[in-house]
């Protein structure tokens, strides 16, 4: 790692520390406010500028497309999720979103900084992975992961604005229980069996307690304007993400018939990519149909969110492998 | 009866469960490993040989040829088809229906909608809104004294294109799984490649191929590390009379297309060694061993000849080892053109035999899945457009302004504001199907450019304040909140929301500003 890069990488790791406090600090202290938001979106527009040189500088001193292992794929993320809030905050006025955006960010670089030396290391690429095809097929798809996750996150936010505290509860601790068996699974070794179960267990039975204690109502937290907006906000992430993770799943198909000859052949992480695609397919078809609550269709959200966690990142670190292992290092 | 079961095949609620199930069943294929993919031992190794029976027999090791996920896809097929011809392509119908303009009162009643008094008879400020909506893709048509402008039509057709695509995907995946084939086979040089141990599905109309492929040649590139570089193979297409049709060297990712069927170099090793020994002609099998393929040669208890071999061409080395030996020792070099001699046995090598790895397939539906594709990726995208109308229209004020009949909106609320009687008053409102928040920001900005640019001196002030002027805090609309709690009846909570919260939007409108200046 160069100087130049590991200067920007480490600029953008504190600036998106900053705007996360920064941002949280914002709905404590109300007469400063407005001025907090504005110093937190500062920082973040800086975060998102030496992230923006960090992934460069590494492509110039790899002399490659900088997109070939899990560290630098976190990286890519970390970006699309800064740029898709940043784009957000321009189009909607929503600095609620900020906090959890630069918290999603941070957690990927701290994810991302502890992962091995070999992951940070730039290493000659694995012949499979020597093709044009891969600067067409994994962009896309990590920034379709950062769109779902910001829509997740926003449907977060609607919940709370519904005055839906106590499924909004149930629902963070599912998702903190499965970023959880990640984190065991990439830097512990815990047997993956019981990870796998407290992954998928803990989403399920989290996700079927959120969707019941959806009718709990704290009426005094209720802010209905608030709450269509970010059921929007949730809305326009996904209905972007959608289009990139299609493109993403057929440019793969593309490559694989290229390269082997079959463009699909239900690989574990392919499979993935498929469920969650089915999941905000039917997210999509519930919205256009207006059968659904703001709320249903948050906690919908969420459970994608979930999946696309298990389709990222949960895949190697939980000990499914297949074709798309290059993200594995133990 | 026979529409109930129509209604129930084309409903939405169908296609959710239908989803759904896919996308567990799937999930759970993802999960445990599949014996097509990474074959019967992986599964054993993985989760004991009791438990693999169990998932074996439940159908989960090779859960995308069961008859339940079949059946699942069928479904979910017939699903889309009815969902398709019932409904979503009997709306691309409704796109050529031209809408009808609408009056004042009518735009009232919109979900988005706001009114601005003209400061004279002025018909170019419907002329600028024409303009400004054109500025912004809205197809604008006009008729004397009102305005229709629509955007985004074509995201409408999203739903059809992505069916469309998703058909054809089917149809192209049907046509090769039941014509087309494909394989794996190890070519030794000078042997032929034919089809006979082609994989294709039970249901079957294909036809295998009578041609056969030669292997004329076959040797590997390094790069300078050893590592390897590329394989390249020349194949020859041969007919049953043992005519050449085609000619061509392949190599990884240059594949020989003949007759519907590609054939691409998928691995590269060296079979055997044939060696001589005093006249006498031994094959002697190799196996890899890191980057070289090494031959046993068992002489006697203990004793063995160990020949090792990096590529076809380079030298062989010859070592033995005993078992009182620390490692085996290295006795000579031999090469085609070098015999070499131990004790008394010459051993000259006759030749290094490699083998390709072939890999062919024939996918005849292959151009349809490629257009379905292409349809998919346009249909989804094509999702992500919102579908906008706006109408305004140009009238002489009525006395009263129905508020009534406009539910709940925000622009309502803060409108009205002069008694206008006798003004001309521009009428405007709109519907966005997706993106409503944007929607509704591009409507105020409007308004707020038609009362700077048109507007009656006094009549828009109280609006135009509201809008322009910097939002007070949170707190201030705890204030106007509370104050007309004092005064309003229940009856008005509900405009009494409308204010607060249309302040609030307006609020979030500065942060924007906040943010774009940053």
């Amino acid at each position: 790692m160069s100087e130049m890069q590991l200067a920007f990488t480490n600029t953008a790791g504190i600036t998106s520390v900053m705007s996360f406090w920064v941002f949280a600090a914002s709905n404590g202290f109300k007469n400063r406010k407005d001025l907090l938001i504005r110093i937190g979106s500062i920082a973040l527009l800086l975060a998102f500028a030496s992230l923006t040189a960090a992934i460069i500088t590494r492509g110039i001193d790899a002399q490659r497309f900088p997109l070939a292992n899990l560290y630098e794929s976190l990286l890519w993320f970390a970006w699309a999720t800064m740029g898709g809030y940043l784009i957000i905050a321009r189009a909607y006025g929503v600095p609620q979103l900020g906090w959890l955006a630069s918290l999603t960010a941070l957690l990927m670089f701290l994810y991302g900084s502890w992962l091995p030396q070999s992951q940070h290391d730039i290493q000659p690429l694995v012949p499979a992975l020597v093709s044009y095809w891969r600067w067409i097929h994994v962009p896309p798809l990590l920034i379709s992961y950062a769109l779902f996750f910001l829509g997740g996150l926003s449907g977060f936010i609607q919940l709370y604005k519904a005055g839906r505290i106590q499924s909004l509860s149930a629902s963070v601790v599912t998702v903190a229980l499965a970023l959880l068996a990640v984190v065991l699974g990439t830097f512990t070794e815990v047997d993956t069996a019981w990870l796998q179960i407290l992954f998928a267990g803990g989403s399920l039975l989290g996700m079927v307690i959120s969707f019941k204690l959806l009718q709990r109502i704290d009426q005094t937290k209720v802010d209905i304007k608030a709450s269509e907006t970010f059921d929007d906000i949730s809305y326009r992430c996904i209905a972007i993400g959608m289009p990139a993770l299609t493109f993403g799943i057929i440019t793969g198909g593309l490559w694989a018939n290229h390269a082997w000859g079959t463009y699909w052949s239900w690989d574990p992480k392919e499979s993935m990519a498929l469920v969650t695609w089915l999941s905000y397919a039917a997210y999509i078809h519930l919205r256009v149909h207006r059968e659904c609550s703001a709320e249903k269709l948050a906690l919908v959200s969420i459970v994608g969110l979930l999946l696309t966690l298990m389709t990222y990142l949960g895949f190697n670190s939980l000990g499914l492998g297949g074709l798309h292992s290059y993200g594995k290092f133990k | 009866m026979k529409t109930s079961v129509k209604n129930v095949l084309a409903s939405v609620k169908l296609t959710i469960f239908l989803m759904s199930l896919t996308a567990l069943t799937v999930l759970i294929g993802a999960w445990c490993p599949q014996e097509s993919a990474s074959g019967k031992e992986k599964v054993v190794e993985q989760f004991g040989p009791e438990t693999a029976k169990l998932l074996s027999q439940l159908g989960i090791t090779d859960i995308y040829h069961s008859p339940f996920f079949l059946s699942l896809i069928a479904m979910l097929t017939l699903n889309m088809i009815f969902c398709s011809f019932m409904r979503v392509f009997p709306r691309v119908k409704l796109l050529r229906k031209p809408l009808p303009f609408l009056a004042g009162k009518d735009i009232g009643k919109l979900p988005v909608n706001t009114s601005v008094v003209l400061a004279k008879d002025d018909k170019s400020a419907l002329a600028a809104v024409a303009l400004k909506l054109a500025s912004k893709g809205f197809k604008v048509s006009t008729s004397e004294e009102k305005l229709l402008a629509e955007y985004g039509k074509y995201g409408r057709l999203a739903a059809t294109v992505t069916h469309i695509g998703l058909l054809t995907l089917l149809v192209g995946v049907t046509i090769t799984s039941w014509t087309g084939f494909s394989g794996f086979q190890p070519v030794l040089l000078n042997s032929h490649l034919d089809f006979h141990e082609s994989e294709h599905s039970k249901l079957w109309i294909g036809k295998l191929p009578e041609w056969t492929v030669r292997v004329d040649a076959t040797h590997r590139e390094d790069h300078p590390t050893g590592e390897p570089k590329q394989w390249f193979s020349k194949l020859t297409v041969i007919n049953k009379d043992g005519k050449e049709l085609k000619t061509q060297e392949i190599s990884v990712n240059n594949p020989l297309t003949y007759d519907g069927v590609d054939i691409y170099q998928s691995s590269w090793g060296l079979d055997h060694i044939l060696l001589n020994f005093n006249g006498n002609e031994r094959r002697l099998d190799l196996r890899p061993m890191g980057k070289l393929y090494a031959a046993f040669l068992p002489l006697d208890q203990g004793t063995m000849m160990l020949f090792s071999v990096r590529s076809d061409g380079t030298p062989i080395k010859v070592f033995a080892k005993r078992p009182d030996w620390e490692g085996p020792r290295m006795l000579t070099e031999l090469s085609q053109a070098k015999p070499a001699k131990l004790g008394p046995v010459t051993i000259s090598l006759v030749r290094t035999m490699p083998v390709t790895g072939l890999q062919y397939k024939c996918d005849p539906g292959l151009p349809i899945t490629y257009i379905a594709f292409a349809l998919i990726i346009v249909g989804v995208m094509m999702a992500a457009i919102p579908h906008r109308h706006v109408w305004v229209c140009l009238e002489t004020a009525r006395p009263q302004a129905d508020a009534n009949g406009s539910a709940s909106n925000e622009i309502t609320a803060v409108r009205e504001t002069a008694n206008a009687a006798g003004q001309k008053v521009l009428y405007f409102g709109g519907r966005s199907v997706k993106a409503k928040v944007g929607f509704e920001r591009m409507i105020k900005e409007l308004e707020r450019q038609i009362i700077a640019e048109f507007g009656a001196p006094g009549a828009n002030l109280e609006t135009a304040d509201s809008k322009v002027e910097t939002t007070p805090a949170l707190e201030t609309h705890v204030v106007v909140d509370s104050d007309l709690h004092k005064s309003a009846s229940a009856s008005k909570t509900k405009s009494k929301k409308e204010q607060v919260l249309a302040g609030k939007a307006t609020g979030a409108g500065n942060t924007e500003n906040v943010q774009g200046d940053s």
